[in-house]
């Protein structure tokens, strides 16, 4: 398992894998405010990296990894993001 | 080749013809929702069938027409000419696809590019078809890449801005992860990044119902690095990404180019089928074939039954009756099992037929013509031979229809015809033959313009021309040297003139004939026998060897005494009931050495040449019989002087000779 739970920080370690977008999920689910730390993830998953694109959590730290700092994170925190977010209910 | 893929080849031809017939029923009546359910039923089953083997890119191609039919059904999108030819372009590369596997067992090394452009093809054409729906024009199509572009402005400096850019947008499938597909991993391959942009396919639903397992993703990405190099990342992915090529100018007007390759024409021609194709029978043939067998075991044993009576010592006359009994019952199964094995061979029409709505339909549209094809008796059924001989020689009368006989649409108006040309392929049955027309209400043929290039091109002297009718000028267009290389084109043939049409219907025991009037429309009329029938013929014997001689060149055998024969000059004659005919050996036509000849005279054997008697010196006549003559094939076919042969009762071949050509 590459995502733990931290106190009220999820930590992505490492390639994180399909598996890890339903815990993923679940956590961020539960409690909105938890905050996501990248600066370990070596690769995030397409099911792990819509999961954040839906919930949209307070990033932490920049990833190590070149491909998803200069490609994934600006995605996550962009100001305005694409019609993709989550519709309130 | 293993059974199972023999079971496919076969399947996949008739599931290509039928969704070939489908779809151009579709495009005549395009709200023919039979048809275009028909056309999705046999895809989708030739995709299943696809599967079993290692075919991906064939299934990639088929599960994308099935995907736009499937569209289409669903009513999204218009039934349109180019949707059918998208359709059709792939069902065409499936059945050569299915030709080279049934030669080598495999797809060609080119395929897994080709599935890729059809599966884009379709993919294409589901997305316009979607978009045409709502009002919007197919530039908006490519607006993103537009955005994309704009983006790539913002983020990176223009060091890339000389560079072609590629624009990829891959909507993976929801059910992608349970492939195994991690689309950011691929992603990741994308040599030469320049932008990338992520979205959702659809609206997130409310966060308690995400689907952490359905893909909603949305990814558009530039790269700098070349079309092949973006192309081989996703090759994998190919029905879920559209990839365009971007031209940039200096004038920063980017130019998107649709990354499609070169159209390979249809294969010039459709092979005619040389290659061993399997038989399909109906059961109740067999069935038929297996009582006659049996029947034939009941006849056999009574033989043996007479045997037993002969050795017990049975009256001579009680033996020879039962015997001449025994005989004529298997007389009798022999010949109904002959036609029950010709009936096995017996084939509709439409096996040929079905495919000349197509072949007519890309002409008329090669040429720009306006055509109404027809057909009418696809059921005639006629020896496998034959109708499979008749596929060259129509697709060649056809072809001439359209490109000939066919005028532009504004001289029918004029003539006060209707604008499209009606062209009608029809099968007859007549008696023991079989009649094919094709009929065209077309310009017809001018005989001055015949007469006019028979005179230029030798056919025929100015004289002869003189002497015929219109109707025996027209006939010329058959003959040899008639048609030049100057009118072959590649819609009118490859080289081959109506001689050629001529020639292939009569090795088929058939003629050919035409029926023109100007301004009116041409009939060309192929008559064929319907079965391959039983030949009966006189064996010879020259020296060692036996020959047959068709019994229906025959006029009598004679001994002629050697003092009646005389020598004309270097050749030889002799007199027969006060004529006097030319006498030649069969041993000098085969050019094989003369045997002994006996002091006393010579057989021979009168026959009718042309209008001539000849007589034919053969060393024994031997008997006569009923053969089942086999045309000659491979190297032998080109052998002067042989018809064909024929296997005797002792294993033996016997060549039966063509005696007119011997003699010519």
């Amino acid at each position: 398992m590459s995502a733990r739970r931290d106190g009220n920080v999820i930590v992505l370690e490492g390639a994180c894998r399909v598996e890890d977008a339903e815990p993923l999920l679940a956590w961020l689910q539960a409690d909105r405010g938890l905050i996501v730390d990248l600066s370990g993830a070596e690769h995030l998953h397409a099911a792990v990296l819509q999961i954040l694109m839906a919930m949209r959590p307070a990033l932490k730290g920049s990833a190590r990894d070149a491909f998803i700092r200069e490609w994934l994170t600006p995605v996550l925190s962009e100001a305005d993001p694409l019609g993709m977010a989550p519709h309130e209910g | 080749m293993d059974d199972l893929l023999q079971h496919f080849i076969v399947e996949a031809h008739e599931l290509i013809q039928q969704a070939t017939d489908d779809l151009l029923a579709l495009e005549r009546d395009p709200s023919g929702t039979m048809h275009l359910d028909s056309a999705f039923r046999a895809v989708h089953t030739l995709k299943g069938s696809v599967g079993l083997f290692d075919f991906a890119p064939m299934g990639l191609a088929l599960h994308a027409a099935e995907d736009l039919l499937g569209a289409l059904r669903a009513g999204q999108g218009h039934i349109d000419s180019d949707v059918i030819d998208s359709l059709l372009d792939c069902i065409d590369q499936t059945e050569r696809w299915a030709g080279t596997i049934e030669q080598t067992g495999k797809l060609p090394s080119d395929a897994a590019e080709e599935g890729y452009r059809l599966a884009r093809l379709m993919r294409s054409q589901l997305d316009n078809g979607s978009t045409s729906v709502a009002p919007a024009i197919p530039e908006a199509d490519l607006g993103w890449v537009g955005e994309l572009m704009a983006r790539s402005d913002v983020s990176t400096p223009s060091r890339e801005q000389d560079k072609p850019l590629v624009a990829v947008r891959y909507t993976p499938r929801a059910d992608c992860f349970f492939a195994g597909d991690d689309p950011i991993a691929l992603l990741r391959s994308v040599p030469d990044l320049v932008a990338v942009r992520l979205a959702t396919r659809d609206p997130w639903p409310p966060a308690a119902e995400i689907d952490p397992f359905a893909c909603n993703l949305r990814i558009e990405v530039l790269s700098s690095a070349g079309l092949d190099a973006v192309k081989a990342a996703f090759r994998f992915v190919p029905d879920q990404v559209k990839i365009h090529e971007i031209a940039q100018s200096p004038g920063d007007h980017a130019h998107v180019a649709e990354a499609g390759h070169q159209f390979a024409g249809p294969a010039a021609g459709t092979t005619g089928g040389a290659s061993a194709r399997m038989l399909r029978v109906d059961a109740a043939r067999i069935d038929r074939l297996a009582d006659l067998v049996g029947e034939m075991v009941v006849a056999k044993n009574a033989l043996a039954h007479l045997a037993g009576l002969a050795a017990d010592g049975l009256d001579r006359k009680d033996f020879a009756h039962g015997l001449l009994a025994s005989q004529a019952a298997i007389d009798r199964l022999v010949a109904e099992m002959h036609r029950a094995v010709m009936d096995v061979r017996m084939m509709p029409m439409r096996d040929i037929f079905r495919r000349f709505p197509r072949v007519v339909r890309d002409i008329a549209g090669h040429l720009g013509k306006a055509i109404d094809f027809s057909m009418e008796g696809e059921d005639v059924e006629a020896d496998k031979a034959v109708v499979e001989g008749l596929f060259e020689p129509l697709l060649h009368v056809l072809r001439n229809a359209v490109g000939h006989g066919a005028e532009p649409e504004h001289v029918r108006q004029e003539a006060g015809k209707p604008t499209r040309t009606r062209i009608v392929l029809r099968a007859r049955r007549i008696g023991e033959r079989v009649m094919v027309e094709v009929e065209d209400d077309g310009r017809g043929i001018d005989p001055a313009a015949i007469r006019r290039v028979a005179r230029e091109r030798g056919v025929s002297s100015a004289d002869d021309l003189e002497c015929m009718s219109d109707a025996e000028v027209i006939e010329l267009i058959f003959a040899p040297g008639f048609s030049t290389a100057s009118e072959v084109t590649d819609l009118s043939g490859r080289g081959v003139g109506m001689d050629a049409v001529r020639f292939a219907v009569e090795s088929l025991g058939g003629q050919a004939s035409v029926r023109s009037t100007q301004g009116r429309g041409t009939t060309i009329r192929l008559s064929l026998p319907l079965t391959v029938v039983m030949t009966r013929v006189m064996a010879v014997r020259v020296g060692r060897e036996l020959y047959g001689i068709p019994l229906d060149g025959i006029v009598e055998a004679a001994f002629v005494p050697a003092s009646r024969i005389l020598p004309v000059r270097d050749a030889e004659a002799f007199v027969l009931r006060d004529r006097t005919l030319p006498f030649v050996r069969l041993a000098d036509l085969l050019d094989i050495p003369r045997p002994a000849e006996p002091r006393s005279g010579m057989k021979v054997v009168v026959m009718e040449v042309g209008d001539e008697l000849v007589g034919i010196a053969v060393d024994e006549f031997a008997e006569r019989m009923d053969v089942l003559m086999r045309p000659m094939t491979g190297i032998l076919a080109g052998a002067p002087g042989v018809m064909g042969t024929t296997l005797l009762g002792d294993g033996s071949v016997l060549m039966i000779l063509d005696t007119p050509e011997l003699l010519g």
